[in-house]
């Protein structure tokens, strides 16, 4: 797995052309935790396998001008998340993914009724 | 005695109610909207007693509260619902909501397609064709951005757009649009076997009105012939409509060759891209496409709302269905749902912008999808051409196995058999048909649809339960015994009862 401790190396080669690779850093991590705040489950891991792609490919950059602008967009971003994860709890389902459900194949989870 | 309480109850109301309606008979449509609650409360009286205060008390609230009555009381959730987890439909119970591989149907909406439509929900509410007020000018610049993100992923200018209700309507338009429009100079149109309903009912429509229509067929993997098309092409033929992304098997037609043909041969060439665009690289002047379909809901945004794409240089004309208003040029009279057609251009600009990174996942899910499937089971066959498809739409037949109960035992996985427009009947797909798939596996076959929001343990689940379910299956079926035991099943001499 991805940690967050794998950035490190690559914002620090690149800090001097970024304004913080601090800022980049706690970026990432919010969205990993407006991530995690979405109800749905599908939603959520998107949030979190497209953070992780995002800032993966931010790590090419080094035109000061475009690592300013992914950092806005980022920004943007993590706005619309943060909007959205709240929209998604106000009307989040009682039912939860069956991928949330601790069951295993073979497990009794759909019962037909008999007619 | 319920019965009789519900309906002793329900007498005072229903002649309130019709007085009320008799009151109202100056606006026809209060009266009738009227009317008709009664006759659906008066219905509902005689079959389930129950549910009558609950429904009448809704629809006919002020005729309930003119009578003086009592209010009815307010539906209460039953009791013992708190106590059940899971959901009940169509007598299924189920724990969780099962896993969504049926993007093909539809797709989930993008958060970020909501975020941008919700504020034209709620402040600005404008009609955008609205011309004197900053509410109509506000709808108006939302909608021509949207007009522009949609040109943009398509690569045409945002004068060629026309919005819609959705492919539907677009394919509609398309064809009967041009065929009428043109009717007096070419009265053949071509179209193919494996097109949508939606293209093939048009081009029905249009042979009682007395065109002549050529429906091609195509090879067995799914992809149209083209010396066949050339062949096809007469000097009175006036559209060729093929479908780019096949919604049943994914197969991709050569879209540019064949632009070329209809181009060489000044015939218009109309394609049905709802599946395709945002998920494919389409570019209506590298494939001289002159009339395109687009539809919201395939691309991560809202239902309801689509496009046409009619071609500028050299000029398509079309006759409109719609009269009205003469809103969209008079292509499509109606007022603009300022909303949709938002959530339309920010998905088609979300499309273009995750082209590469949602391919990138969805090739690597729909190989492991596949390479699951087929490294458990044997006897699965991939319907459509291996190598010119789509990848997000995995169609599968399972030899041996009945479709239905395949079905009726994965329940955790939403997906179909085909198209769910047809997936009521029991007929197995026509596009499997016209494939030359034979009967037995066109009746197996299940479509997977994968996308953006699937995720890696979805895909690992859904192998675990087709794999158990299509084992479970064939444990039970003795065709299968005599194939294991090595008996030709095709050369059996089945005796007639």
């Amino acid at each position: 797995m991805f940690s967050d401790s794998n950035l490190s190396p690559f914002f620090s080669e690149t800090a001097k052309a970024m304004s913080s690779s601090r800022e980049v850093l706690s970026l990432y991590r919010d969205f990993l935790r407006v991530g995690r705040k979405f109800s749905n489950y599908n939603v959520r891991e998107f949030v979190k396998r497209r953070a992780r792609e995002g800032f993966r490919e931010g790590q090419a950059l080094t035109d000061p001008a475009t690592i300013s602008a992914a950092v806005k967009q980022a920004k943007d971003q993590l706005a619309v998340a943060k909007r959205q994860s709240v929209v998604y709890s106000l009307f989040a389902q009682p039912v939860k993914s069956i991928m949330e459900l601790k069951t295993a194949v073979g497990d009794q989870s759909v019962t037909v009724a008999k007619a | 005695m319920a019965l009789a309480s519900g309906r002793m109850r329900l007498q005072p109301l229903l002649r309130q109610g019709a007085r009320l309606a008799a009151s109202l008979q100056t606006s026809g449509r209060g009266a009738a909207a009227l009317e008709g609650d009664a006759f659906s409360a008066a219905s509902l009286a005689t079959e389930r007693p129950a549910a009558v205060t609950a429904t009448w008390g809704r629809s006919l609230g002020t005729a309930a509260a003119l009578a003086d009555e009592e209010p009815p009381p307010a539906a209460q959730p039953p009791a013992e619902d708190e106590e059940e987890v899971g959901i009940n439909l169509k007598g299924v119970h189920m724990l969780g909501r099962p896993l969504y591989l049926d993007m093909q149907a539809t797709t989930p909406v993008d958060p970020r397609v909501l975020d941008a439509m919700l504020p034209y929900y709620l402040d600005q509410y404008g009609n955008p064709h609205s011309r004197t007020h900053m509410y109509g000018w506000e709808s108006e610049s939302a909608v021509e951005k949207a007009r522009q993100q949609v040109a943009d992923l398509i690569g045409a200018s945002p004068k060629e757009i026309v919005f819609t209700s959705g492919a539907t309507e677009s394919n509609n338009i398309a064809t009967k649009g041009v065929a009428h429009f043109y009717k007096g100079k070419k009265r053949h149109i071509i179209t193919t076997q494996t097109d949508h309903k939606c293209v093939l009912d048009s081009c029905r429509y249009l042979q009682q009105e007395g065109f002549d229509v050529t429906y091609l067929p195509v090879k067995q993997d799914g992809l149209i012939d083209l010396e066949l098309l050339k062949n096809t092409i007469t000097p009175e033929t006036v559209l060729v409509s093929v479908m780019a992304v096949n919604n049943e098997i994914g197969v991709v037609q050569p879209l540019a060759e064949i632009g070329q043909i209809c181009r060489e041969r000044k015939v218009f060439f109309h394609t049905d891209a709802a599946q395709a665009a945002g998920k494919i690289p389409v570019d209506v002047d590298a494939m001289k496409i002159d009339l395109m379909s687009l539809s919201g809901h395939k691309l991560y945004g809202p239902k309801g709302v689509g496009a046409l794409y009619i071609r500028r240089r050299p000029r398509v004309r079309i006759e409109a269905q719609m009269s009205g208003g003469g809103q969209e040029r008079g292509l499509r009279s109606g007022t603009i749902p300022t909303p949709l057609v938002v959530g339309f251009g920010a998905a088609c600009s979300i499309a273009q912008e995750e082209m590469a990174r949602d391919r990138a996942h969805v090739d690597r899910l729909s190989q492991r999808l596949l390479d699951g499937i087929r490294s458990k089971l044997e006897g699965v066959v991939l319907n459509g051409s291996e190598e010119h498809r789509y990848p997000g739409n995995v169609n599968l037949s399972f030899a041996y196995v009945e479709g239905e109960s395949l079905l009726m035992g994965l329940k955790e996985v939403a997906v179909s058999s085909g198209s769910a427009c047809t997936s009521a009947s029991l007929e197995p797909s026509y596009v499997l048909r016209a494939l030359g798939v034979e009967e037995d596996m066109a009746h197996t076959s299940i479509r997977f649809g994968v996308g953006r929001f699937t995720t890696e343990e979805e895909i690992d689940r859904a192998v675990e339960l087709t794999v158990a379910q299509v084992n479970k299956l064939r444990e039970l079926s003795p065709l299968w015994e005599m194939v294991q035991e090595g008996i030709d099943i095709k050369s059996i001499q089945w005796a007639q009862h």
